[in-house]
């Protein structure tokens, strides 16, 4: 079942005097529980659509519908209502923040996605959700004291808590190690399985592509190639 | 507030170092404040003790009061329409003790009001300031222009003009001291702005103490390095969060993106001004009111509650004023540029 569609999406931005064309009219349809996986060299478009997709930037022209609604013609609080309780999201750095416990970033992400859990009910999601990244064992450390693929991981417990819709991944492992990596992305599919989860994610690294259901292909602003599962 | 909480406890150096700026700009200010009023009081404790009211002089006196005369007839028309008003004269003069030392002093005279001391001929009551310089009750005084002498009967509290104590004496020994007959001014306690007497200029309190030369270059000056120090206040918060924002953009940028209002980033920074501020204004108000308590006899040093109060009130304007400011940033920040800068 269809969750997430966007239907003939442009983004153009103007260098001066020159308008140029960085999507031309991409259509793509994320099933509920997938890994939609967009490759593609760099300045091929798949950032720019990720960030048009997640609502964090406008489309210049088409339509991106989410649970029915065109997301496109929202305002800025509708979208980011959307992004706080339905949406999230996995950066190629974890950017957690600086002062707070692995256990509190977990929490103030409860609050911002305005969760309607009880104090009780919020911690033992938080330690559900530690447990399944392992890293219940450093719930009280700061991210100065955490690892590269520690940091992630805890990003991607901070993505999940509040039970999104969509995930969307921005090279969520371009920081790491082949290993970690590889962690980090088994934890990536884990989860959105478990949790039904549709995830929308960039990526560069070709091994990645084996943990996606689904991989388009961009090159200079379209959909260049569409494959499915096990073709990686 | 958990956010802004965390954050203080997190980087407690450079919150209590921006806190400690401003504990000590602020107990400057206190201190700096007492001393005007202190001097103030030094200065005009005789008008500035008097109730709401309106004070004349002659308008031919351009102002001054030590060449304002208001004639008999125009005392006496006054006297009789007003029973509240009062008549009265400040010259600047001086008095010998019996040791022939001179001792500088304000001579107040005047006509039958309680607002006033009155002694009887040959007899003055003076500032307590005296009883520090070995002058008792009963002691004799004399002044050069003075045929008799003039015997202690008393003394009172604080009663100072242009920083000289006070030296009430009776009207007959101030018109043959001074040789004249009239009295330079005239009070009429809550006397209606429109109370108008033919030939007088009418003064309010504040007004008239605007007159006296030496207290509105004092009290300008003071009033004016309150005032900076006040906007410095301001300015250091807008430095401070100014900076603590730029550090924080990419953090910013990341936290508007998975969704946290730009409000509540606003209040977060609220928070910590307000925290910072309020600890720093109550430690600097408690010292500053201690200081109040033992400062040195002599120093004209006068802190009330109210003021402490309204400074901090002012001071807590300014730093939400300049934080603000600041925090325009914050509003600014693109979640898409923090995400594609590296790690916050």
């Amino acid at each position: 079942m269809s969750i997430f569609t966007m239907d003939k999406v442009k983004k153009s931005f103007t260098n001066g005097e020159v308008e140029e064309e960085i999507l031309k009219g991409i259509s793509l349809t994320l099933k509920e529980g997938e890994i939609t996986a967009l490759v593609g060299a760099s300045g091929s478009g798949k950032s720019t659509l990720l960030t048009i997709a997640a609502g964090l930037q406008n489309a210049s022209e088409g339509k991106i519908i989410f649970e029915g609604e065109n997301i496109n013609a929202l305002n800025q609080e509708q979208i980011r209502k959307i992004r706080a309780k339905e949406f999230g999201f996995v950066f190629q750095f974890a950017h957690l923040v600086p002062f707070l416990t692995v256990e509190e970033q977990l929490m103030l992400m409860l609050d911002i996605a305005e969760s309607k859990l009880v104090k009780k009910d919020r911690v033992r999601e938080v330690e559900r959700i530690l447990e399944l990244v392992e890293m219940d064992h450093r719930k009280t450390a700061y991210p100065s004291s955490l690892s590269g693929g520690e940091k992630q991981r805890v990003a991607v417990a901070r993505a999940m808590i509040h039970q999104p819709k969509i995930l969307f991944a921005d090279e969520p492992t371009a920081s790491l190690d082949s290993k970690r990596s590889k962690d980090v992305m088994t934890l990536i599919r884990n989860l959105t399985k478990e949790q039904k989860v549709t995830t929308l994610m960039v990526t560069h690294d070709e091994e990645m592509l084996t943990y996606a259901d689904h991989v388009i292909n961009m090159r200079d602003g379209v959909v260049f190639k569409e494959e499915s599962a096990g073709v990686y | 507030m958990k956010l802004a909480w965390r954050e203080i406890k997190n980087s407690k150096v450079r919150f209590i170092i921006l806190g400690s700026i401003v504990f000590l700009v602020s107990l400057l200010t206190f201190i700096i404040s007492g001393l005007a009023n202190g001097l103030s009081a030094d200065n005009a404790s005789l008008i500035k003790d008097l109730p709401e009211g309106h004070i004349f002089m002659s308008e031919d006196a351009d102002e001054m009061y030590n060449m304002s005369r208001i004639d008999r007839g125009t005392e006496k028309k006054l006297l009789n329409e007003r029973e509240d008003a009062s008549v009265f004269s400040i010259q600047m003069g001086f008095m010998n003790d019996g040791n022939e030392k001179q001792h500088s002093v304000a001579f107040v005279t005047s006509t039958g009001s309680d607002l006033f001391n009155h002694v009887e001929a040959g007899e003055v009551i003076l500032d307590r300031s005296f009883e520090g310089e070995g002058i008792q009750v009963g002691d004799v005084l004399t002044n050069n222009q003075f045929s008799g002498e003039f015997i202690v009967k008393g003394f009172v509290d604080q009663k100072k003009f242009s920083h000289a104590p006070v030296a009430y004496i009776n009207i007959d020994n101030y018109r043959e001291m001074y040789r004249v007959e009239e009295m330079q001014l005239a009070f009429i306690p809550e006397g209606e702005s429109s109370f108008e007497i033919a030939g007088l200029q009418s003064f309010t309190n504040q007004e008239f103490l605007n007159t006296i030369p030496s207290y509105s270059a004092e009290q300008m000056s003071l009033n004016m390095i309150v005032w900076f120090l006040v906007i410095i206040s301001g300015m250091l918060f807008g430095i401070f969060f100014y900076m603590m924002n730029v550090q924080k953009i990419g953090l910013y940028g990341i936290l508007k993106a998975i969704g946290l209002k730009t409000g509540d980033l606003f209040k977060m920074m609220w928070t910590q001004m307000l925290f910072i501020t309020f600890i720093s204004l109550v430690l600097s108000a408690v010292i500053s009111q201690v200081f109040n308590g033992i400062a040195p006899e002599g120093m004209p040093f006068n802190l009330t509650m109210e003021t402490t109060v309204q400074l901090s009130v002012v001071f807590l304007i300014t730093g939400f004023i300049g934080s603000t400011i600041s925090g325009i940033q914050i509003k600014k920040v693109e979640p898409l540029q923090a995400i594609q800068q590296g790690e916050v």
